[in-house]
């Protein structure tokens, strides 16, 4: 461990360096967590979409047409039906129990209204407590339901005389169709893993770097010269750089999450988010000045940041002043500018901003861990 | 009794001494919980940016565009000629969305040929995505609806008619539980329990580890039993227990009945469920820290297993839809049953016997881990050579 106050840029960079090679936790903090947490993660989400909703399928017209609804929705991989009756309190029951998440009614009038030419309503109820289950269970519901529907109108219009391609075309007369751009499957894990790992990197980051110090401090070796930051900065770099292009060159390939390969400009971005990770890593271990404090400090801070970050919550929906606050953390330049280079790679040029912003947090934190840390203790 | 409070008082001189200990437990908590509420504070996105694609420049297209920026989910931002802006605006998300108006949209619906509105929709950001989905697809329908019941009213079909021909099975969608999409009652209501989850582990692996790392176990537990020292570690852990659940108590309390949310089931059952998950994030923290004996490592386990819970507690990502083995983990967690409740309470209005084992399960958990907690201190107290880890 550091002992004295290195002086030069190549003394505290070696320091360093072994200082992190030779504590047990830092190494577990700098390696071992973002290696863990790379599969961890992911884990969870494995199947990407949702699929096999537990649902039931109340019929009550028992026709033809009903078991060919009931039929397109066993096929559908969003449900599965796990009851079919008659009665629509057993489905209710069976929801309140928690054994379902959704059922489809169908009317005793469903066949005869249809027949008469008159509007059959069927009734899709999901359990609107959890939105991607909801989300399912109606999307799942619809498609069985719409393509019945699509079937009887096609007979009802070739039976008035109309061609088949007529008839599918003048259904309706503008047709909505919505194209998923940058993660086209939807998957929820693509959405959230390729974020995610930005907050794995500066948390780990930030951590390690902050308990380092913090021990220095602890035993009065944390003050050195601008230069000895300056190479101390360069060895926590290391860890950091190693862990971004873990995720961002090996995780991400790895389960296939959507990529676009700007490079260039993932490596541009990854120097400054890693810089400014260990200069705000470095403060914060200034003024904990106690190893295990930089750990209590942050461990609950992870959630706060990925509802300011603006992928899960939009930034739009923020109280103002929380929408300028945000950019002091580098996870929300971070979280912007990466998904923006990695998924959907967009020239450099425009991730300038959030570039600007991650320059600015490492200048001003910088300036203030050689404010705070540049004498000497006692000299 | 003695030695509970003994405890207490020694573990309340402590973190009058400390302003950082104290902080951790007092407001430090509160503004965690401030904060959360505040994110969520404006309820639901409106004006998300959104492009649009105008080729067609008739007064149907026209319409269109101003159907969509009245619609108060989204505001169009820009309108873009050629498909390379529209696609650097997309990808440099100016827009999230983009909306295509294809050539000859007006002429085709007049001669009754269908046409297609495309929403190229930016699906990296998946709250944004699904509610412009939403938005996008209610305004054309609206447009569609509009422009069949006038062709087929020129064509003398009644309304009732037109109706029927144009969907002969029509599905009326029923959310139950939260109906109006309410993602603030949402999240607020999950977040908060999930914030404070952390903060009680880390509050008690904190308050045990610390005695380990400063070496000052010895002069805390000296030289009593197995059960003198099980009173000293609940006296320990009151205060952080009392000032946690408060914090939680009143934040649900605010954020329901302080906010005229009249819920469905019972806040009571709630803040019992919610007492019961500190006091065994408690016991859970603290017997981290003396099956570890260092602080740091007890930290570590904290962040492993409390900062994920709120994302795979089946909140977001359903459980059902989840690998087994991964389900066999989001199922052993804590939060997942404590979450589970609260949404029960909160959003479905169930009976309290759909979950009356939580708070069972809950207090016998808090014992159990108190229990092995309380043994592991007896033995590490007679060896100090074990005392001191970094």
């Amino acid at each position: 461990m550091t002992s004295h106050h290195p002086t030069s840029l190549r003394s505290g960079f070696v320091a360093t360096l072994r200082d992190v090679l030779r504590d047990k936790g830092a190494l577990m903090i700098f390696v071992a967590a973002p290696l863990f947490y790379a599969f961890f993660y992911p884990w969870f989400f494995g199947p990407e979409v949702v699929t096999r909703i537990p649902v039931a399928v109340v019929d009550q017209d028992h026709s033809a047409l009903s078991r060919s609804i009931h039929r397109l929705a066993l096929a559908n991989p969003r449900i599965e039906v796990k009851a079919v009756g008659a009665d629509e309190r057993a489905a209710q029951t069976a929801m309140s129990r928690g054994e379902i998440d959704g059922y489809l009614v169908l009317p005793d009038d469903m066949k005869a209204h249809v027949a008469r030419g008159m509007p059959a309503m069927v009734t899709v109820v999901s359990n609107g407590a959890y939105p991607l289950i909801s989300k399912a269970v109606q999307y799942g519901f619809s498609e069985a339901v719409g393509a019945a529907s699509a079937g009887v109108e096609i007979r009802q219009r070739e039976a008035k005389g109309q061609s088949p391609r007529q008839a599918g075309e003048s259904r309706t007369p503008v047709d909505f169709r919505a194209m998923a751009l940058f993660n086209p499957t939807e998957g929820y894990s693509s959405f959230i893993v390729p974020a995610v790992a930005l907050f794995i990197m500066h948390q780990t980051l930030l951590m390690g770097v902050g308990m380092l110090v913090a021990t220095w401090v602890e035993r009065g070796a944390a003050h050195a010269s601008p230069m000895a930051w300056i190479g101390r900065w360069l060895a926590f770099l290391l860890p950091g750089l190693v862990s971004g292009l873990f995720y961002f060159g090996w995780v991400f390939w790895l389960y296939g999450y959507p990529r676009a390969n700007n490079v260039a400009g993932s490596l541009v971005f990854l120097v400054l988010y890693v810089s400014a990770i260990v200069t705000l890593g470095s403060l914060v271990g200034l003024w904990c000045r106690d190893r295990e404090r930089v750990l209590q400090v942050l461990l609950f801070s992870t959630l706060p940041m990925v509802f300011l970050a603006g992928f899960s919550w939009p930034p739009e929906a923020l109280p103002l002043p929380l929408q300028y606050l945000r950019w002091l953390i580098p996870t929300t330049s971070g979280v912007q500018a990466a998904l923006r280079l990695n998924q959907m790679g967009a020239p450099l040029q425009s991730v300038m901003p959030y570039l600007g912003c991650l320059l600015a947090l490492t200048v001003v934190a910088g300036s203030f861990v050689l404010k705070f840390g540049g004498k000497p203790q006692g000299d | 009794m003695r030695h509970f409070f003994n405890s207490t008082r020694r573990e309340a001189r402590r973190l009058g001494q400390s302003p950082w200990d104290l902080a951790m437990v007092t407001w430090v908590p509160v503004l965690a919980v401030v904060l959360v509420v505040w994110i969520f504070s404006s309820a639901i996105p409106r004006n998300l940016p959104v492009g649009v694609m105008d080729e067609d420049h008739s007064a149907l297209s026209r319409q269109l565009v101003r159907m969509l920026n009245a619609s108060p989910g989204m505001q169009v931002v820009d309108e873009f000629d050629s498909e390379s802006t529209a696609q650097l605006a997309l990808r440099e998300v100016r827009v999230y969305g983009m909306i295509n108006i294809p050539r000859d949209f007006e002429r085709d619906i007049k001669r009754g040929i269908k046409a297609d509105v495309i929403l190229r929709h930016n699906a990296q950001f998946a709250t944004h995505s699904s509610l412009l989905q939403r938005d996008v697809r209610t305004v054309v329908g609206t447009l569609a609806a509009g422009i069949e019941m006038s062709a087929r009213n020129k064509r003398g079909e009644s309304a009732q008619q037109a109706k029927v021909s144009f969907n002969p099975i029509q599905i009326q969608s029923i959310a139950l539980f939260n109906g109006s999409g309410n993602y603030e009652k949402y999240l607020t209501a999950a977040a908060i329990p999930a914030i404070l989850h952390i903060l009680a582990m880390t509050a008690g692996a904190w308050a045990v580890g610390r005695e380990f790392r400063d070496r000052t176990l010895g002069q805390w537990l000296q030289h009593e039993g197995p059960r003198a020292v099980g009173a000293a570690l609940l006296g320990k852990l009151a205060i952080p227990w009392v000032t946690l659940t408060s914090v939680g108590a009143a934040a649900l309390w605010y954020i329901t009945t302080g906010r005229g949310w009249d819920i469905p089931g019972s806040l009571l059952w709630i803040c019992l469920a919610m007492t019961l998950l500190m006091a065994l994030s408690l016991a859970a923290g603290a017997a981290a820290a003396t099956l570890t004996k260092s602080l740091r490592t007890a930290l570590s386990v904290t962040g492993l297993l409390t900062a994920p819970a709120f994302a795979f507690s089946g909140m977001s990502f359903p459980l059902s839809a989840m690998p087994d083995s991964a389900r066999m983990w989001a199922t052993s967690m804590p939060f997942t049953h404590y979450i589970r409740l609260q949404t029960e309470q909160l959003l479905m209005g169930l009976t309290f016997g759909a979950s009356a084992a939580t708070p069972a399960v809950f207090l016998l958990a808090t014992l159990g881990l108190l229990g092995l907690a309380a043994l592991g201190l007896v033995q590490a107290r007679d060896k100090p050579s074990t005392w001191g880890a970094r």
